[in-house]
């Protein structure tokens, strides 16, 4: 029989082998509280609304809740199940999400796919074989749902999945408004999943008021970077060249756009610019390292590093576009740094937008990806060139 | 963005790039790669790239610079000799002269004259502020306002567009030349150029002029009575050529069978060059015919490298092509120059039979007709408004002395004697830029060096191809008179 821990890994992940969309706290406790769930029911330990102790310390077998057990047992003091969760789901969660996975990988329910991107990075997923494993679950929650006496692990397990607020996902075909009462009632029924969902719900309130101040925050200043980073590359388009001054002189300007030594400094500043810039968002595109993907920080690092190329990009030709090729890279460059910017205007001021005469600001911002993503391919061919002939001649 | 679009999109870009790299394997022409467009002296160059950059792919700046340097004096190190040259780069290269390096290296072609730099190309292909001449002459014992009170007030961003100095050829400019002409009338008693005067008065060879049933050639080319009296009337047959010397040069004799066995219908400009070497060396060097230059466009030779690599013959094809650089087309059409010119004349492509038309061989058309059969500028136009035209005019009439007249090539393409002979410089830049070179082989000839002197510095005058006075005046003659002056004074105390 799978354990809570694993069951719900099962349930939180796709077929594909990703994650669905549960905030990572949430998901942490969801795990934490099934560790103790499992403990509970192999009779390991027992709860009531003020303390939760450990009943018998004998090793269940699985390594990870002996762990957790043990460290229960070493504790001098008696708490209650929400502070162990809170404290579980930030030391431990990650150690029994792997080794969950490694006992359902095991079984033959999942499977371990490595797939390398740019030699660098290597996510892994965990796509499921025994789809019938996962149906059977699914089932039981559904069973649980309905009129009949339930039973009590399956009613644990389906706090655990409503505290993590993945019915819906679940179960997209059903209207879980109906079941709402019948789930708060069961919810009741079980200490310990009612313990988790109570502390999951708190820490999800408390991250979710901490996370919007902080998105909102960062939503802003990634608004005011795009907004001068667009202004600045739609100058850098129109403006007229910097005129250099007509008197024999040491001149910093002339310095700046003719001379060679300078230009490669600025051409390869912007260069490592744009490609920093490009790894950052495909890192947070792909998901690739999850500390970076989920960062606010990073995210705003790539419209810092989109304004840096628009300076740096001044220092280079002083608004000067020039012809052929070179003329061509400059409009791929631009309309990069225009397009992304305006994306994240549409991401970023929706309603002013719409005030502006702009019904549609998501659809645009689809639009203007696209062309984001458009312009960058034929960057690399185009800077090969550029500086190939810089250096030829 | 799925995968599959991606993967579109990384295919087309890749096809796309493909394609611009392939275009440019096969025709070699690589004209979209530089920075910026060259100059207008250089423009014709455009399309074969190792005329000017002969180093080796991606040799140090040291190196290419030098080589640039040498293909600069390659095609006009004669020129700059003949200039005597004011600020030779063996001057520079002493290493006295090292402390005026950081300033302005004077050594190097490529510190004033850069190609590809549009923006700051001025006046004369120089890609330095106008004002340099402040980089060593502005303190220290070069300081020109030292030893000359007249030169105190004025600013170095007009040494040179006063009509006073150039920083090569001042050979109408430096001081003891204008102290001696400084008395010169505005227009001689007898303005006549002296050297066309003697060339036309010259006459002929004193061969026996043949007449239209002279004429041995094929029949097919006889069967043009109008071909057959320009010939007649030309000055070819007038001394004693036949069809034979350019249309068979390799026949031997002017017997009819061997004519007819080497006959071509249209002789190479080499023909012509056989027998006019001075012009055909001058040619070369101006505009007209500068794509014939013979140190231009030597397509570069990959297959040493290759041989050292082992991998000569196992390059393909469009390779190859892209490896050895593109040679130049050998003629400039009308269209592809960057002065006015009539539209309906852009196909001509210039050699000796476009002026001179083959059979015809007409100098007369050639020194008016034919320039402005393809010129269209307000200087070219405003020519047949002017005193010179009125001249040129009298002179084609009888009306007056040979050498009078004054026509395009009189002052474009003057005429240079060489080794007693005399003839026409077909190299109509040679005394074109700056303007007060054409003041010693053509200007003084009738004018004297002030008048010369003010009417070369006005613009508007040049406009109007020289119908009026000038409105400028070039004050260097009155100050080097004074300094003269009061030089001989302070002698005479």
């Amino acid at each position: 029989m799978l354990t809570f821990t694993e069951e719900v890994l099962l349930l939180l992940g796709d077929e594909e082998g990703a994650l669905l969309p549960v905030d990572k706290h949430a998901f942490d406790c969801a795990l934490a509280g099934a560790a103790l769930l499992d403990l509970a029911f192999a009779y390991r330990i027992d709860t009531d609304l003020q303390a939760l102790v450990v009943t018998d310390s004998a090793p269940t077998g699985m390594p990870f809740l002996d762990r957790i057990l043990a460290r229960i047992a070493s504790r001098a003091d008696t708490v209650d199940a929400a502070t162990w969760i809170r404290e579980l789901s930030t030391d431990d969660a990650e150690t029994v999400r792997k080794q969950a996975l490694a006992n359902l990988v095991q079984r033959g329910i999942l499977e371990r796919k490595e797939e390398p991107f740019l030699w660098v990075f290597r996510p892994v997923r965990y796509p499921t074989i025994d789809r019938e494993a996962v149906h059977g679950i699914k089932l039981r929650i559904e069973e649980v749902l309905s009129d009949n006496i339930p039973d009590p692990r399956d009613v644990a397990l389906m706090s655990l999945v409503d505290a993590c607020q993945i019915l819906p996902d679940l179960f997209p075909d059903r209207k879980l408004g109906e079941a709402a009462a019948r789930i708060a009632l069961l919810r009741k029924m079980d200490l310990i999943g009612r313990e988790v969902a109570g502390t999951i719900a708190n820490i999800q309130r408390t991250i979710v008021l901490a996370a919007r101040a902080e998105a909102a925050r960062f939503r802003k200043l990634r608004l005011i970077l795009a907004t001068l980073g667009g202004a600045a590359a739609a100058v850098t388009l129109l403006a007229p060249r910097v005129p250099l001054p007509d008197s024999y002189g040491p001149d910093l300007l002339e310095h700046l756009w003719f001379d060679g030594i300078w230009r490669q400094w600025s051409g390869y500043l912007i260069l490592g610019l744009a490609v920093v810039g490009l790894a950052i968002a495909i890192v947070i595109k792909k998901r690739l390292v999850t500390r970076i993907a989920r960062s606010h920080r990073w995210r705003l690092s790539h419209f810092v590093l989109g304004v840096g190329c628009v300076l740096v990009l001044f220092a280079h030709t002083g608004f000067r576009v020039g012809s052929d090729l070179n003329a061509a890279l400059m409009g791929c460059f631009l309309a990069v740094l225009l397009s992304g910017a305006l994306a994240e205007i549409c991401t970023g001021a929706p309603s002013r937008l719409r005030a502006v005469g702009i019904a549609r600001p998501a659809r645009l911002r689809r639009s203007l990806m696209w062309l984001h993503v458009m312009a960058i391919c034929p960057l690399p061919a185009l800077l090969i060139v550029h500086i190939l002939t810089a250096y030829r001649y | 963005m799925s995968r599959r679009t991606v993967w579109w999109l990384v295919s087309g870009t890749l096809l796309a790039s493909a394609f611009v790299v392939a275009s440019m394997f096969v025709s070699g022409d690589r004209r979209i790669l530089p920075a910026g467009a060259m100059t207008d002296a250089h423009h014709q160059l455009e399309i074969s790239c190792e005329t000017c950059h002969g180093t080796p792919d991606f040799a140090d700046t040291a190196a290419a610079e030098k080589a640039l340097n040498r293909s600069c004096l390659g095609c006009h190190e004669d020129e700059l000799k003949a200039a005597d040259d004011s600020h030779p780069r063996k001057t520079f290269r002493n290493p006295r002269m090292a402390a005026y390096w950081d300033r302005l290296d004077a050594r190097l072609c490529t510190t004033c004259h850069v190609e590809h730099r549009p923006e700051i190309t001025r006046v004369g292909a120089v890609t330095v502020a106008m004002d340099f001449c402040m980089a060593c002459h502005a303190e220290g014992e070069q300081d020109v306002r030292v030893e000359r009170p007249s030169h105190a007030g004025l600013t170095f961003d007009s040494c040179a567009s006063s009509g006073c100095h150039n920083y090569h050829d001042n050979r109408a400019l430096y001081e003891d030349f204008l102290v001696k002409h400084s008395h010169g009338a505005w227009l001689a008693l007898t303005p006549m150029h002296a050297l066309a005067a003697r060339a036309r008065a010259a006459g002929q060879s004193g061969a026996t002029p043949l007449a239209p049933g002279d004429a041995v050639a094929p029949a097919s080319a006889l069967a043009d009575p109008a071909v057959l009296e320009d010939w007649a009337r030309s000055g070819h047959a007038a001394a004693g050529i036949n069809c034979g010397a350019c249309h068979a040069p390799a026949a031997g004799d002017a017997s009819p069978d061997a004519v007819e066995a080497h006959w071509a219908d249209t002789p190479a400009m080499s023909v012509c060059e056989d027998c006019h070497r001075t012009q055909a060396r001058t040619f070369v060097r101006g505009r007209h015919g500068m794509r014939r230059h013979p140190r231009i466009a030597k397509p570069r030779d990959p297959h040493r490298a290759l041989r050292e690599l082992g991998l000569d013959g196992v390059l393909p094809e469009t390779v190859m092509v892209w490896l050895e650089d593109p040679a130049v087309p050998e003629r400039m059409a009308a269209g592809e120059a960057r002065l006015p010119m009539r539209g309906d004349a852009a196909h001509r492509a210039l050699d000796c039979g476009t002026c001179h038309m083959p059979h015809a061989v007409d100098v007369v058309r050639a020194a008016v007709e034919a320039c402005t059969y393809c010129h269209d500028d307000e200087h070219s136009r405003a020519f047949f408004d002017s005193p010179h035209h009125a001249l040129w005019l009298a002179e084609r009439n009888g009306l007056a002395e040979p050498g009078t007249g004054v026509s395009c090539a009189t002052c474009h393409m003057s005429k240079i004697e060489r080794r007693g002979k005399i003839a026409t410089n077909h190299n109509q830049n040679d005394n074109l830029r700056p303007n007060e070179k054409m003041i010693r082989t053509v200007c003084l000839d009738c004018h004297g060096l002030a008048f010369s002197l003010d009417a070369l510095a006005d613009t508007d005058l040049i406009r109007r191809n020289f119908s009026g006075r000038p409105t400028v005046h070039v004050e260097s003659i009155d100050w080097a008179v004074r300094r003269a002056k009061a030089q001989r004074q302070k002698g005479g105390n």
